[in-house]
């Protein structure tokens, strides 16, 4: 709705409408504060709570983790499980716990602050129907098909997305310096297959109460464009289903809200954010995270080339890469293929004759993948 | 403009002259070196008896320079005027009338104005007509004696209405109903009675009243429109009113100023009068004294209006030649009205004339208007007129440079009312309204809302002193989405308003001092407060419905003007208001003492059709009184206490149309308040120039604010959302108007605050930790000007200007990461501001000549809106981008908008 409010006032405004920056000065007041987020998964699965500190609007460079915190998730009945630190901020819960009573976090921070999670009880996810997608002349569009039942009627689905990312010329040699010549690539050294991961940001939430017996039918996941670099080769989508109880929801709500909303002339006054959890000790400083138990369902999509063609992807800032046309011979790849930067794409073997002589070269930025993404395969990644 | 002396200014005798004048009455003596006539004129007025009439052009170069000792009048205005064409003649009441060229006969028949009727076009015979003094009424027992007749136009020979009748020294005054019919009790003796008709002249008639006597007067209504004396029905009450807080617009006015796009707007010139601003730009929603928008109820004639606003805001939903002039009641309401909390704007209707079928209209870039009024038959009167816009072109035009999408809007009105006069005594009048809007910003959602108003009045004349309007009608708003984004998504949402009223107000007069109204005031209110449908065959949304809501809102009322002195009058009144909420409804019942949160429903109860759920009973009281510390300043105080049982659920900024309405049930108690207010007015220059200074404060209960993150729409529990909150505002206005002159116009200064409060005990949320907050319309500074310059008689220009400090808003104070995005956590609510708010609008009016046979008299309206092209901020948002939160202003007009439109009248 905002973009056609939006519109109607360009519109009457005669095109007077116009936006100019904004920037008012804030009083560094309340900008730092704790942030804990987490799906924790009551199955076993592992599933990790991230705590970090907000920021200034206007700091530079990552988010601050919150490193060294003891974190606990208690029952009712007072067992313990404790989440272990993986990464820096990064806290690992992988525990099957009984989904009949209730539980609540707990956090100490280093400096010794305490904060604790309002009475959680785990939902049970139930399980996804159906997860696909369609093309049509604008694209791909993943949808997913699920039912609640009486336990479960809000949903909120993430997703994340991996893909093959191929460089735009295949380099299948490398220089090696200890032999002074150029072979062929090894295992590990391979430059022209890659991975691109991205976790998405959009908050998907539906109230499956809203349609007929509860199915949530063909809810849109994700859109991708035709020609989109997503689907060069081969696509993968892995779709997290998550059942929220009410206050989640209204969490997830103000959060998409203020985040997605803000932007319309119509839409709503900001919302104070808050979540379940609060500090014990009475600290008049906010805290923000809404942390839920439960049951994460998942499913994994993969979406080939051959499905969607034709894709048509091409990325232009590529348009220059070639080839060259002159080869570089072999007395001159230790100064030209040394520094790396120029890459022997293909071999010269002179006409008539059996020897390669020399390599024809390209340019590093044209060749090699790992510029630009991972080398390295995932582990669920499976090939066709 | 011809103005007799009397009129002019007092400034003269600021002056310092060396004239003296002998004990002895009417005899001249001074010294007069070498001053203006008219200076001339104000001393000897001041010493003597006698009265001057006299056209100021005809001497205005002509100065005195003698010396009398004991002179007669006779003798020295022989010597003034020797050499020039000027004669005078002094009557036996020693009125002395000077005309240039012919000598003026004063000697009438005494029986000449014994006739009902005086009134003439004709200059000379006008002339005469203003200064001669007539006698009226038998000698008869009493000091006082009551006029009463019918004021009716000189061109279009209807009654006019709203005209008020006054004497120019005791002040005492009457406005003309809508039969143009006055009555007024004066003193016996030499009075001068003025007649002021809204936008027109005012008309003077001297009188040497002996008696109770029957006087109809036939006045000009407008053909010298460009040098009339316009808008003085609250001029002259400005002072001498027992109501404060009163504001009135004629429609002459509003179309001097400034216009967007050449629409002519009731609510924008509202907006130009002290303690009235509004959130947004764009936005018809306005509020007053710290009030909310929905706080206002604007009546159309008798019929509420829920929506006063085309194209989400951007124009008033009233036709401008539909419309007579508006009130705006900001404080002491009148007893009679009631139903919201901050005021009331009432919109009188033009009635049509009764001598030939007229018209008007005009043509805007936007969109077009026509009106047809006059006589059907001898007793029965129309008014019909419509307005459509045709800016689909605009549109195209527009979309051809800009990607607007398959954006499309349709808006119009129609009026259209027919009175009929039953007899002598009773009268009958209906009347519809029909409003629709319809946009389309892409092929796939269709928003559209109308309001459909329709009304039947009877006025009944029981006698002299007892009149008495009964009014029938039905209010109707409707609003809808159509998406069809998707078909298996395709919905039809909306929501309506239906109310049904009845209405008797009783006006009375008793003895002299007294003057009653009296009523009752029905309301049945039938709302749907929301509902979704799929639409189409495929659409698997699930209908769902938020419970239709019925209620009955009665109240009985009575008021009083009671002149208790000649200094002291006192306006007061007593409303008793009862409101019911009933069945068929299924309610919860939550614990009792919990807070209405889901987890404490205990079960619920269900209502059967006509079953009175619950019911709220308060008084309202009205009460303000003025004391006139001399003829021209008055100091005059108030209180008011006002109820409120329909909300508008709102969680946006400003009004929009999505907002949907609510009525008070079994937890949404209706909001009350109470308003102090305490005012200084004076007229200055001969009433030329008004002044006034009012304080105010005011509290009120049972407001509604929402948790974070409520849904308002199809929201079936609203009462799980609401924060009970409490408000207060306060504020001092200060305004002064010049009404006469070349140069006038008006200025207006506000100080205001208006603030919220959580309540300590709401448990669901506490905004600010249950701190006052400002509300989002609480702008602290406000000032208004509007210049109004007559070039010519047929050209004036206006600028007007508007200076406000920037409404609150709640900005983002810090960032944090959440579910793999950036995201914003916002500061404090309202805790910071948008920039001030500046702009100057600049409107030429060129008018026709203006010979009366003319077939059509056609103005030119042209000008600028926002001549200064400032940049003023409607809203500010932020929005992510390149991984980093920008912040940025949003502004509408943002550079000037010339526009041009033609108007005619025939």
């Amino acid at each position: 709705m905002s973009k056609a409010f939006w519109t109607v006032f360009f519109l009457v405004g005669l095109l007077q409408a116009c936006r100019t920056p904004f920037d008012p000065e804030v009083a560094s007041q309340a900008s730092d504060f704790l942030v804990v987020e987490g799906y924790l998964d009551s199955e076993g699965k592992a599933s990790k709570l991230k705590l970090s500190r907000s920021a200034p609007l206007d700091a530079e460079g990552p988010f601050v983790a919150e490193t060294g915190a003891t974190v606990t998730l208690n029952s009712a009945s007072g067992e313990s499980y404790l989440l272990d630190e993986v990464e820096d901020g990064s806290y690992l819960f992988e525990a099957n716990v009984s989904e009949e009573q209730s539980y609540y976090l707990e956090i100490v921070l280093r400096n010794g602050e305490r904060y604790r999670s309002t009475e959680m009880r785990p939902i049970v996810t139930p399980d996804i129907i159906d997860a696909d997608f369609l093309l049509d002349e604008e694209g791909v569009e993943v949808f997913i098909t699920t039912q609640g039942d009486q336990f479960a009627d809000d949903f909120l689905w993430t997703y994340d997305e991996t893909w093959i990312y191929r460089p735009r010329i295949r380099v299948p040699y490398i220089y090696d310096a200890a032999i002074g010549n150029v072979r062929d690539r090894r295992e590990g050294e391979h430059i022209d297959l890659c991975f691109k991961n991205e976790e998405s940001p959009d908050i998907l939430l539906e109230t499956s109460s809203r349609f007929e017996e509860q199915v949530v039918f063909r809810q849109t996941i994700t859109e991708i464009p035709r020609g989109d670099e997503r689907i060069m080769e081969r696509y993968s989508i892995l779709i997290s289903q998550k059942a929220l109880e009410e206050d989640a929801v209204k969490f997830w709500e103000i959060l998409k809200k203020n985040t997605e909303d803000i932007g319309s002339i119509f839409s709503p006054l900001p919302s104070l954010i808050g979540g379940n959890i609060f500090s014990v000790d009475g600290l008049d400083r906010p805290v923000v995270g809404q942390v839920s138990l439960g049951v994460v369902r998942q499913k994994r999509l993969y979406i080939d080339l051959v499905d969607v063609s034709p894709w048509n992807y091409l990325d232009p800032e590529f348009n220059d890469c070639v080839v060259e046309q002159e080869p570089v011979l072999s007395r001159f790849y230790d100064p030209v293929f040394v520094s790396g930067g120029v890459l022997p794409a293909r071999a010269h073997i002179p006409e008539g004759g059996t020897m390669v002589i020399g390599y024809f070269p390209t340019s590093r930025r044209c060749g090699d993948c790992t510029l630009y993404a991972s080398p390295i395969k995932p582990d669920f990644w499976e090939d066709e | 403009m011809r103005k007799p002396v009397l009129f002019f200014p007092i400034l003269f005798f600021l002056l310092s002259v060396h004239a003296a004048f002998s004990q002895q009455a009417d005899r001249i003596t001074g010294f007069f070196p070498g001053i203006s006539f008219l200076r001339f004129v104000d001393l000897v007025e001041e010493e003597t008896s006698y009265r001057f009439y006299l056209k100021e052009s005809d001497v205005k170069d002509l100065t005195v320079n003698l010396e009398a000792r004991q002179h007669r009048l006779e003798e020295v205005l022989a010597v003034i005027f020797d050499k020039t064409d000027l004669k005078f003649s002094i009557s036996g009441e020693q009125e002395v009338f000077i005309s240039r060229g012919e000598k003026m006969l004063v000697a009438f028949a005494p029986d000449y104005f014994r006739q009902n009727t005086v009134g003439t076009s004709s200059l000379v015979q006008d002339e005469f007509v203003r200064n001669r003094r007539y006698t009226v009424g038998t000698p008869g027992h009493g000091a006082e004696a009551t006029l009463s007749g019918v004021i009716t136009s000189l061109e279009s020979q209807k009654p006019i209405e709203g005209a008020v009748v006054y004497e120019r020294e005791s002040q005492r005054q009457t406005i003309t109903n809508k039969e143009g019919r006055y009555q007024l009790t004066l003193p016996k003796g030499n009075q001068t009675l003025l007649i002021q008709n809204i936008g027109g002249y005012t008309e003077q008639r001297l009188l040497d009243i002996q008696g109770d006597a029957a006087l109809d007067i036939t006045i000009g209504e407008g053909i010298f429109s460009l040098s009339e004396v316009v808008v003085r029905s609250g001029a002259l009450t400005n002072v001498s009113r027992p109501e404060m807080g009163v504001q009135s617009l004629s429609v002459q006015q509003l179309r001097k100023l400034p216009a967007v796009m050449g629409e002519v707007d009731i609510i924008r010139g509202i907006l130009t009068m002290p303690g009235v601003n509004t959130a947004g730009e764009a936005s018809v929603g306005f509020n007053v004294r710290g009030g909310a928008a929905d706080q206002n109820l604007i009546l159309l004639d008798q019929n509420t209006l829920y929506n006063p606003s085309h194209l989400f805001g951007f124009f008033s939903a009233v036709n401008s030649d539909m419309v007579q002039g508006v009130e705006l009641y900001k404080a002491g309401i009148p007893a009679s009205y009631g139903g919201r909390l901050s005021s009331v704007l009432q919109v009188t209707p033009k009635t049509g004339r009764q001598d030939k079928i007229g018209g008007s209209g005009g043509i805007g870039p936007l969109t077009s208007r026509l009106s047809l009024d006059g006589p059907l038959g001898e007793n029965t009167t129309f008014v019909v007129g419509a307005r459509l816009t045709y800016s689909d072109w605009l549109l195209d035009y527009l979309e051809e440079r800009a990607d607007l999408g398959a954006s499309r809007a349709q808006f119009g009105d129609f009026n259209a009312s027919i009175q009929q006069q039953l007899g002598e005594k009773d009268k009958l009048r209906a009347s519809a309204y029909y409003s629709m809007d319809k946009f389309q910003f892409d092929p796939d959602t269709v928003y559209s809302y109308s309001n459909l108003n329709y009304a039947l009045t009877w006025t009944h004349y029981f006698n002299d002193e007892l009149e008495a309007d009964f009014s029938l009608g039905q209010d109707k708003y409707d609003f809808a989405v159509r998406g069809e984004d998707n078909p298996l998504n395709s919905y039809l949402y909306g929501f309506d308003i239906s109310q049904t009223f009845a209405k008797a107000v009783f006006r009375q007069e008793k003895g002299d001092r007294h003057l009653l109204s009296y009523g009752i005031h029905g309301i049945g209110y039938d709302l749907n407060p929301g509902k979704i449908d799929p639409y189409g065959a495929e659409s698997i949304v699930i209908p769902d419905e938020v419970a239709r809501e019925k209620g009955l809102e009665a109240s009985v009322f009575l008021g009083d003007e009671f002149e208790v002195s000649e200094k002291l009058t006192l306006s007061g009144g007593v409303r008793l208001n009862w409101f019911g909420f009933f069945g068929p409804q299924t309610l919860p019942e939550y614990a009792s003492g919990e807070p209405y949160f889901p987890e404490n429903i205990i079960g619920d109860t269900s209502y059967g059709k006509g079953d009175l759920i619950k019911s709220y009973l308060g008084p309202e009281l009205r009460l303000s009184g003025r004391y006139a510390l001399n003829n021209w300043s008055s100091i005059k105080a108030g209180v008011n206490t006002m109820r409120q049982s329909i909300h508008l659920l709102s969680n946006s900024s400003v009004i929009t149309p999505t907002d949907t309405w609510k009525l008070s049930d079994a937890f949404i108690r209706p909001q009350t308040g109470v308003q102090y207010a305490l005012g200084y007015f004076r007229n200055l220059e001969n009433n030329a120039i008004e002044f006034s200074a009012e304080l105010y404060y005011r509290s009120m209960q049972n407001l509604l604010d929402y948790r974070s993150g409520a849904t308002l729409v199809l929201n079936d529990r609203i009462e799980q959302d609401v924060l009970v909150t409490k408000g207060k505002a306060y504020g001092l206005e200060l305004y002064l108007k010049k009404v006469t002159g070349k140069l006038n116009g008006s200025l207006a200064y506000t100080y205001s605050r208006s603030l919220m409060l959580t309540d300590p005990s709401e448990r669901k949320e506490q905004v600010n930790r249950s701190d006052w907050y400002p509300s989002n319309f609480d702008q602290p500074h406000t000032a208004n000007l509007v210049l109004n310059y007559e070039l010519s008689r047929r050209v004036n220009t206006t600028l007007a200007g508007k200076y406000s400090t920037g409404r609150p808003v709640t900005l983002p104070v810090a960032k944090f990461e959440y579910g793999g995005s950036e995201r914003v956590y916002f500061a404090d609510r309202n805790s910071f501001r948008i920039p001030d708010y500046f702009r100057l609008d600049l409107s030429v009016n060129l008018e026709g000549n203006h010979k009366v046979n003319k077939i059509a008299h056609g103005s030119w309206s042209l000008g600028v809106y926002n001549i200064l092209g400032r940049d003023n901020a409607y809203s500010v948002y932020y929005i992510p981008e390149g991984g980093k939160l920008s912040g940025y202003q949003l502004s509408i007009f943002a550079e000037p908008i010339p526009f041009v439109s033609y108007n005619f009248r025939f």
